[in-house]
């Protein structure tokens, strides 16, 4: 599964919405999902992917697209070292 | 007042509360382990901060609220320091929502980090402890009032105290001492999740010291549990509220401050 896919699994589980309904132009806004949901969907997919995403970062996502991205980069460069 | 030569894990000392406390420790010459889970950035802060005053800092990330986090964090104390001398459960978190909108979700995350995190610390950190050491729980008042939006955080705080009184009965044969400090409104970053416009200044004007409570203030009750001086002092929660919990409903004029 790719992790754009298995993100929009683990947003979609936490916020209980269709996983279908979520584009990387979404934002936790759209699917009305609050602070909890955010933050429990940042923890899921730092231990699904042993990542670190500190809410410095995090706060700068504007949609899922940016939280895909982000997650993507770090999934990398964490398998080149 | 000393804890000299010690080790105390503080649990969320990255910001507020957590760090006024690690860095007054660590100004008595203890070694601070920074545990943090959402803001790395401020943990290593706290810990440059505690390593100018000439001691040691270990940052460790960890999730309190999930289990396996906690033992991952005590192994990796374990093999670093071998001891733990004090336990600080600060970290905390929570839902500002009015009681009819806890669902279970936000019960199950605000009592897992509030409370059961301290129970699971404590019974790893009781392993790694030796005769006099300490554990302290930071509370709130919310546990014996009930303020607006603040249910569940209020519920766990509560959960927490009775957590404290058996862990200092259970714990007083190993010659463990366990209390906790509960503070009413703290000026740190968490209180604007629950604030009001205008409540600062409110808050101000109905304690009878006069000011908010700063972090600091909690941090030197914490310090003050964790000496010699506090050795007759089992399973209590101590307030720090500037006397707002004497008078809850008396608000000063400003003359009269």
């Amino acid at each position: 599964m790719s992790i754009e896919e298995r993100i929009r699994e683990i947003i979609a589980n936490i916020v209980h919405v269709e996983k279908d309904i979520l584009t990387r132009e979404s934002t936790f806004k759209d699917i009305k999902a609050d602070s909890l949901d955010m933050v429990q969907a940042l923890v899921a997919v730092e231990d699904e992917y042993d990542i670190e995403i500190p809410d410095e970062d995090a706060q700068n996502f504007q949609t899922f697209g940016d939280f895909i991205a982000y997650v993507e980069n770090h999934v990398a460069e964490k398998e080149k070292s | 007042m000393s804890t000299e030569g010690k080790v105390a894990l503080v649990t969320g000392s990255g910001r507020g509360i957590g760090r006024a406390t690690a860095l007054k420790l660590a100004s008595q010459g203890t070694d601070i382990i920074v545990n943090f889970f959402r803001r790395r950035e401020a943990a290593e802060q706290t810990a440059r901060d505690i390593e100018a005053m000439g001691v040691k800092a270990e940052v460790i990330r960890a999730n309190v609220g999930d289990p396996a986090k906690i033992d991952e964090m005590f192994d990796a104390i374990d093999a670093k320091f071998g001891r733990l001398d004090i336990l600080i459960n600060n970290a905390a978190s929570g839902v500002g929502r009015s009681i009819l909108d806890v669902d279970v979700k936000a019960w199950d995350w605000t009592m897992n980090i509030n409370a059961r995190a301290a129970l699971l610390c404590a019974q790893r950190a009781a392993k790694l402890m030796e005769k006099g050491s300490i554990i302290v729980n930071i509370s709130s008042l919310g546990s014996s009032f009930a303020w607006p939006t603040y249910a569940a955080v209020g519920i766990s705080k509560a959960a927490l105290e009775a957590l404290t009184r058996y862990l200092a009965i259970e714990l007083a044969p190993r010659g463990i001492h366990v209390n906790a400090v509960a503070a009413s409104a703290v000026d740190t970053e968490a209180l604007r999740f629950y604030i009001r416009e205008g409540f600062v200044k409110d808050n101000r004007q109905a304690t009878p010291a006069g000011r908010m409570v700063a972090p600091e203030d909690v941090a030197n009750a914490v310090a003050f549990l964790c000496s010699e001086e506090a050795f007759m002092i089992r399973g209590q929660t101590i307030i720090v509220d500037g006397g707002t919990s004497v008078a809850p409903f008396i608000i000063p004029k400003e003359s009269e401050l």
